[in-house]
């Protein structure tokens, strides 16, 4: 079979040019990388721009994806000076690679614009994250200090790690997850953990994020746990896909709880329509679309609905990513209104599996449940509440 | 050095009482940070790449607005026509001849935050503001069982409004018609401030149609902030069908008989023998001939008839599914720019439409007349659009010149647009004029640019609106 280049092989010889454009052939020929990808990114015409919930709901070219590529190429260049005006677009991003899975070359924004923010534009400079670093640094809890009350069984055969959002804004989970776990059979326990480093991460504060990281691991590992579930995807993406680029390994694997219950629930049953939103982390960042689709399906009795943007193509609630709830709170409501919106066309109930999608369709007067809180009732616990 | 680069001149300035107010209109919406103004700079003109590769812009507006409404869209333009201040529409960026770009300073007016759309589905009419994002347009029409049929490679990227302003077409137009063929209605926003609206019945006789006016004006009368669309069913039926020729010429020919039968597939895409190694080249027997791409669709019982005076019109051996469905993968795919205008290429297409009695001899002396411009790689073309009368030839080029790239770009241009005119052809088919082509829209008119400027002259007295654009 022809390859790939042939045909401009062919045409430069015809052409007589082939001397003409040595850079050209090498590229060709696979021994010139070409363009590094920040460059590649600035010169679409933002073919991934319908996926960006910021793109879509800004509306602006500068925090379009590839807009935001060009300021922090331009950035890079020094053709635009530092300031947290120029800079600010950089952070319009809520981390949730919807561009990647319609990028030509599979980039994430968020990657590509990682080093620009830390080298030219430096998070730490925002005062609107300083507190959160503040708080990483001091407390490993991206809220400040965890309250009393933070505890919960020290022992047990299956570690279930909260993350920061699920203490700080639904303590009740734990107990409801810690029910829907015994039931299958499991006896779990939390640890005193730090937090995952995703916010450090998301911020452009890689040095953080990596100190964290190591303190996280040490704790997992000296729990001795020899099955570890975690409640929120953007954790999960970090042990999983970050810890292991930053040196850092986490044993054993840790499953998002969505898929930890998907091949464990059985004979579950219940009753009227729900609809279904994949947190991006959980449908892009690990590859589980299907995942809560499959866990719900399974349930006799409930209708279970799909919006529009779903599977791998679904919608950021807007609060991912860290930045843009803090830096921009009227953009980030704005999307989780277009979301829930788009969702409650379905079913009035949203079903999802992320501490911080539900806090941001409920802040918005959605009614959402993780989907452990659904098992929760479904199993015979209280019904959901707004 | 300025926060805004060395190289970069301030466009108009803009009174600041009359700032002041666009500010306590807009709020947030309203900008003049270098960032956003470095942002609107440029579009997808080839040329406009190069200034983002160096970080160095000719032209910059002096303000960004984001108006959410019609009314807003007035007030902005009332206050930059009492303070003289050019006035640029924006809408997805994706224009490929510089029409977006402010060449004189002013305010660009991202119509981005204007996106509700509205669905008749007895009339089977879509209303859409106009800066709905064409795939989210789409999207929203096929969970609702419909489709616009109006798919361009910009899909993901343009806008309603920018449809309109460029008078676009799609890969399924064959079928569905260009823009125009699906615009029952139009609101704009006119040079003084005021709106009209064009109602959308399903025909008028009642003099003039108005919206020609603004379908492909670029912004040169007004603004586009909403537009009535015909929708049709989501197709009950899609069949894929390919074939190899021996001749670029035997496919053309294929593709007249069945369309003068009255069939229309929704996709008809005939690749020249460069094409088609660049595009098929995982097909080995058609590898150096002509691919052919097809898809007819639509109530399964009219597909099934096009299907068979395809079958029966069409001279060449089939290829079956796989070559479209290779297509329907990767015909979003766009990356050349990204991947080789860093490396020195100069790249870019150039469309223009034909009537059949011309088409192979414009399409032979097109490529002849660009090779023989200096630095020249390759010169390629697909057929892309057809009609019972005619078709449009997309035609790629790239070189690599020895001295400055625009001058070979221009060169390239240049040759393109004369050997079309000569032969008979249009300079354009679907891109639109802008900057770029702007010196060649007087060959393509004659007689009618005159009346094109009176008309430009009686409707934007004071040539706010996007001024230079069109050549206007």
């Amino acid at each position: 079979m022809p390859g790939k280049w042939d045909w401009l092989k062919d045409e430069l010889r015809a052409s007589g040019m082939a001397s003409a454009a040595p850079l050209v052939l090498r590229f060709i020929g696979g021994r010139l990388r070409g363009p590094d990808n920040l460059v590649k990114c600035a010169l679409c015409p933002n073919m991934c721009r319908h996926a960006c919930p910021v793109g879509i709901v800004d509306g602006r070219e500068t925090t379009s994806p590839a807009g935001k590529a060009r300021v922090a190429l331009f950035l890079r260049q020094g053709r635009l000076q530092a300031t947290r005006e120029n800079a600010s677009p950089l952070y319009a991003c809520l981390s949730c690679d919807a561009c990647s899975v319609w990028c030509p070359f599979g980039f994430s924004v968020a990657d590509l614009l990682r080093p620009v923010k830390e080298k030219t534009a430096g998070g730490v400079g925002f005062k609107e994250f300083r507190e959160v670093f503040e708080n990483l640094e001091k407390h490993g809890y991206v809220y400040g200090e965890p309250k009393p009350s933070d505890s919960g069984s020290r022992t047990g055969d299956l570690l279930y790690l909260r993350g920061c959002t699920l203490r700080e804004k639904h303590p009740d989970m734990s107990g409801k997850a810690e029910r829907v776990f015994q039931h299958l059979g499991y006896r779990s326990f939390t640890i005193d953990e730090t937090c995952c480093g995703m916010p450090a991460y998301n911020l452009g504060n890689t040095s953080l994020f990596r100190k964290l990281a190591r303190k996280q691991a040490e704790k997992i590992g000296s729990s001795g746990a020899r099955t570890i579930v975690a409640s929120c995807p953007s954790c999960v993406y970090a042990y999983r896909v970050l810890y292991p680029k930053y040196g850092v390994e986490v044993k054993p694997e840790v499953y998002h709880v969505a898929e930890f219950l998907e091949d464990r629930l059985k004979g579950l049953k219940g009753e009227g329509s729900v609809v279904v939103h994949n947190p991006c982390k959980l449908a892009v960042g690990l590859g589980k679309p299907q995942v809560i689709w499959k866990i719900l399906s399974s349930v006799e009795g409930l209708t279970v609905k799909e919006p529009r943007r779903s599977g791998r193509e679904t919608f950021c609630c807007g609060h991912g990513g860290s930045a843009v709830p803090r830096l921009n709170p009227e953009l980030a409501r704005r999307i989780a209104m277009e979301r829930g919106v788009e969702l409650t066309e379905e079913a009035e109930i949203i079903v999802t599996a992320c501490p911080t999608c539900k806090q941001a369709f409920q802040s918005n007067g959605f009614k959402a449940l993780d989907v452990v809180e659904l098992v929760h009732i479904l199993l015979g616990g209280e019904q959901c509440s707004r | 050095m300025t926060s805004r680069g060395a190289d970069v001149k301030p466009g108009c300035a803009i009174p600041p009482a009359a700032l002041e107010r666009l500010k306590g209109l807009l709020g947030e919406r309203f900008s003049t940070v270098d960032a956003d103004l470095l942002s609107y700079s440029h579009d997808y003109w080839p040329i406009s790449l190069r200034w983002v590769l160096k970080g160095s812009f000719p032209w910059l507006p002096s303000a960004v607005a984001w108006p959410e409404n019609s009314f807003e869209v007035q007030e902005i333009v009332k206050i930059a026509y009492g303070n003289n201040v050019p006035v640029y529409a924006f809408g997805g960026g994706s224009g490929v001849l510089g029409g977006a770009v402010p060449e004189k300073g002013g305010i660009v007016v991202d119509l981005k935050r204007m996106r509700s759309i509205r669905l008749n589905e007895e009339d089977m009419v879509a209303e859409a503001e106009a800066g709905v994002n064409g795939y989210y347009l789409e999207k929203y029409l096929n969970s609702k069982g419909y489709t616009l049929g109006h798919i361009p490679q910009s899909l993901y990227v343009s806008t309603v409004g920018g449809w309109v302003a460029t008078k676009a077409t799609g890969q399924f137009s064959t079928k569905y018609g260009g823009i125009e063929d699906m615009v029952l209605g139009l609101e704009a926003v006119l040079p003084w401030g005021s709106n009209v609206i064009m109602k959308p019945h399903p025909r008028t006789s009642t003099g003039p149609d108005l919206r020609s006016l603004f379908i492909g004006s670029e912004g040169v009368f007004g603004i586009v902030t909403r537009a009535w669309l015909k929708t049709c069913l989501l197709p009950e039926e899609r069949i894929l069908l390919s074939y190899v020729s021996e001749t670029f010429q035997d496919a053309l020919e294929s593709v007249r008989r069945v369309l003068r039968r009255g069939a229309r597939p929704a996709v008809v895409r005939v690749y020249d023998e460069t094409e088609t190694k660049r595009h098929f080249y995982m097909f080995e027997e058609a590898y150096g001939r002509v691919v052919t791409v097809i898809i007819v669709e639509g109530d399964s019982k009219i597909a099934g008839a096009e299907r068979r005076i395809v079958e029966e019109e069409f001279r060449g051996r089939m290829l079956g599914e796989e070559p479209v469905k290779h297509w329907l993968e990767t015909r979003f795919m766009v990356k050349e720019a990204s991947e080789f205008t860093p490396l020195g290429v100069v790249f870019d297409t150039i469309e223009v439409s034909v009537s059949w009695s011309r088409a192979t001899s414009l399409y032979r002396r097109l490529v002849e007349a660009v090779r023989t411009v200096k630095g020249t790689l390759f010169v390629s073309a697909h057929a892309s659009h057809f009609y019972p009368q005619g078709v449009c030839f997309y035609f790629t080029f790239a070189g690599v010149p020895k001295g400055d790239p625009e001058k070979y770009y221009n060169e390239v241009w240049s040759v393109a647009m004369k050997t079309t005119v000569e032969n008979g052809g249009s300079i354009s088919h679907h891109h639109g004029v802008g900057r770029q082509r702007r010196s060649w829209l007087k060959e393509e008119l004659e007689a009618g640019f005159e009346l094109l400027k009176k008309v430009k002259t009686a409707v934007d007295d004071k040539g706010l609106m996007n001024p230079g654009n069109m050549g206007l």
